[in-house]
């Protein structure tokens, strides 16, 4: 078998998608009926920042006054704006038939589920505090605090924009390491599951063992979930970015292939499928 | 991180953050200040937590000031002849029959900054929630001013990494430094403290909340 190269998966990641059919909630008063809308989601992107189209298609059958701020909901769960498209998916939706159906409300926020969204510059806030969070594990913070502003700047327009080229020309800098260490001092990653109250499990976790061992995608579950990697009966699927890695894959690679623009690599414990 | 430059100095292990925890929490029994430690189920991970009613600016709780609030700036201005109109606002203006707000903090743990980090959520007494705008209104505008240079450096909604909902929380990267000189203070004077107690007399007072004089000579550093 051929492998790709590690640049190819670099690609892959970025340009994932999703296709996914937006609908009105019943609940919303509407002039006339709404039409469904369709559309290809980035799975690196968060929703906030691409669903402008489906409020502009779902207001012109709706009055003004009765518009607050839009959110999404898929099956009655509330889809939270700040994780990452494929990580709601994923989570959510995986094991369904597509194109993955997220219903659309205009009033009744939950305040008590949803963080507020109002303008794109949250959605930037909390990107770039995700990468400094993940900057603070992999290099102590060293590398984002020797970036001047406008490189901050890069990593969010390419975010925004699609470009990958633009986001990686800074991106990479967040993805080196001192040779001798064999890898980042931590790993940014968050674990994912939707049968505890808990919304993600995180903690330091080194990818080389003090005996200079490269920790793999299994030692991780193995210390922070070894439900998850029993064979007989085989009860999760572990899942990043819509597959299932070996769980041999040394964590680093993961860390620096698999990792979303926010350079965190979210893993999601889904219940496996029964046949 | 800044801290760099006096290594460890700004920094809290998770086991003595939870040492730090214990020794506040016993005095704050002694003082029935209201404090309690949460833990999570199946875990050994926990948080501190407080709620407390406060008494609100009779302007805040006006939904018309609020949208115009809102309209005219994405952050609340924070010179002293718009805090003078608020109150006159205020008081010509319709207010509703609760006068009081319950503020719930909670002080957890982050292990990716190796310091504590501190979560607060608002309420009206009808159980609706306060929005960031309400919020800021209520920081001392003494504090405002700084707060607003880094939007992403301050007061933001986040998701309680614990308990999954929206709470407010003051970033961790101001908390350095506001914690340094404290810190600096008691090493050059020989004095051991207690991380927690003097960071949360720090951080607290800007967001409305009091840390009793006594935690500071009552509660001992864990050795």
């Amino acid at each position: 078998m051929i492998m790709a190269d590690d640049k190819d998966v670099l690609r892959d990641v970025w340009f994932g998608r999703i296709p996914a059919c937006f609908t009105l909630s019943p609940d919303e008063t509407t002039e006339r009926e709404a039409e469904p809308y369709y559309l290809l989601l980035p799975r690196v992107s968060y929703l906030t920042l691409v669903t402008d189209k489906v409020k502009k298609h779902f207001l012109k059958v709706m009055k003004a006054e009765d518009v607050e701020e839009m959110w999404f909901e898929h099956e009655g769960t509330p889809l939270k704006w700040h994780y990452p498209i494929g990580v709601l998916f994923d989570l959510h939706a995986s094991n369904s038939a597509l194109p993955w159906n997220i219903t659309v409300h205009f009033k009744n926020f939950p305040e008590q589920d949803l963080l507020h969204c109002s303008t794109n510059s949250v959605i930037e806030a909390h990107f770039m505090s995700c990468i400094k969070e993940a900057d603070a594990l992999k290099h102590k913070g060293q590398v984002i605090n020797d970036m001047q502003k406008k490189d901050h700047k890069q990593l969010w327009m390419g975010l925004q924009n699609d470009k990958f080229d633009q986001f990686w020309a800074m991106n990479r800098k967040l993805m080196e390491y001192p040779t001798e260490e064999g890898g980042f001092r931590y790993i940014p990653f968050r674990i994912y599951q939707t049968m505890s109250d808990r919304p993600f499990i995180q903690t330091l976790f080194r990818p080389v063992s003090s005996e200079g061992q490269a920790l793999t995608l299994g030692d991780l579950l193995k210390e922070l979930f070894p439900a998850a990697i029993e064979d007989e009966p085989k009860k999760f699927q572990v899942m990043i970015h819509g597959i299932e890695p070996l769980l041999e894959t040394p964590i680093q690679w993961l860390s620096e292939h698999l990792s979303h623009p926010d350079n965190f690599l979210h893993i999601s414990i889904i219940p496996a499928p029964s046949d | 991180m800044t801290g760099e430059r006096k290594p460890a100095s700004c920094f809290l292990d998770e086991k003595t953050f939870r040492l730090c925890c214990r020794l506040f929490l016993q005095h704050s029994e002694s003082i029935q200040d209201g404090w309690i430690w949460e833990q999570i189920k199946g875990s050994d991970e926990g948080f501190m937590k407080k709620t407390v009613l406060i008494p609100v600016k009779s302007s805040l709780l006006d939904k018309q000031h609020e949208s115009i609030q809102a309209e005219n700036t994405e952050l609340p201005t924070d010179d002293f002849e718009a805090d003078a109109e608020d109150e006159t606002a205020g008081v010509d203006a319709v207010c509703e029959s609760h006068a009081v707000l319950r503020y719930e903090y909670h002080v957890l743990y982050s292990c990716s900054y190796q310091i504590p980090v501190l979560y607060f959520r608002a309420s009206a007494l009808d159980g609706r929630s306060l929005s960031l705008e309400e919020v800021w209104s209520n920081v001392h505008p003494n504090y405002r001013q700084r707060l607003k240079q880094e939007p992403w450096d301050t007061l933001t909604q986040q998701e309680h990494p614990l308990l999954g909902q929206p709470f407010f929380m003051l970033h961790p990267c101001r908390t350095e430094e506001f914690m340094k000189p404290a810190l600096e203070l008691a090493h050059a004077q020989n004095r051991k403290v207690n991380y927690i107690v003097s960071w949360l007399s720090v951080v607290g007072p800007v967001v409305g909340l009091d840390v009793p004089l006594s935690f500071s000579t009552a509660v001992s550093a864990p050795d």
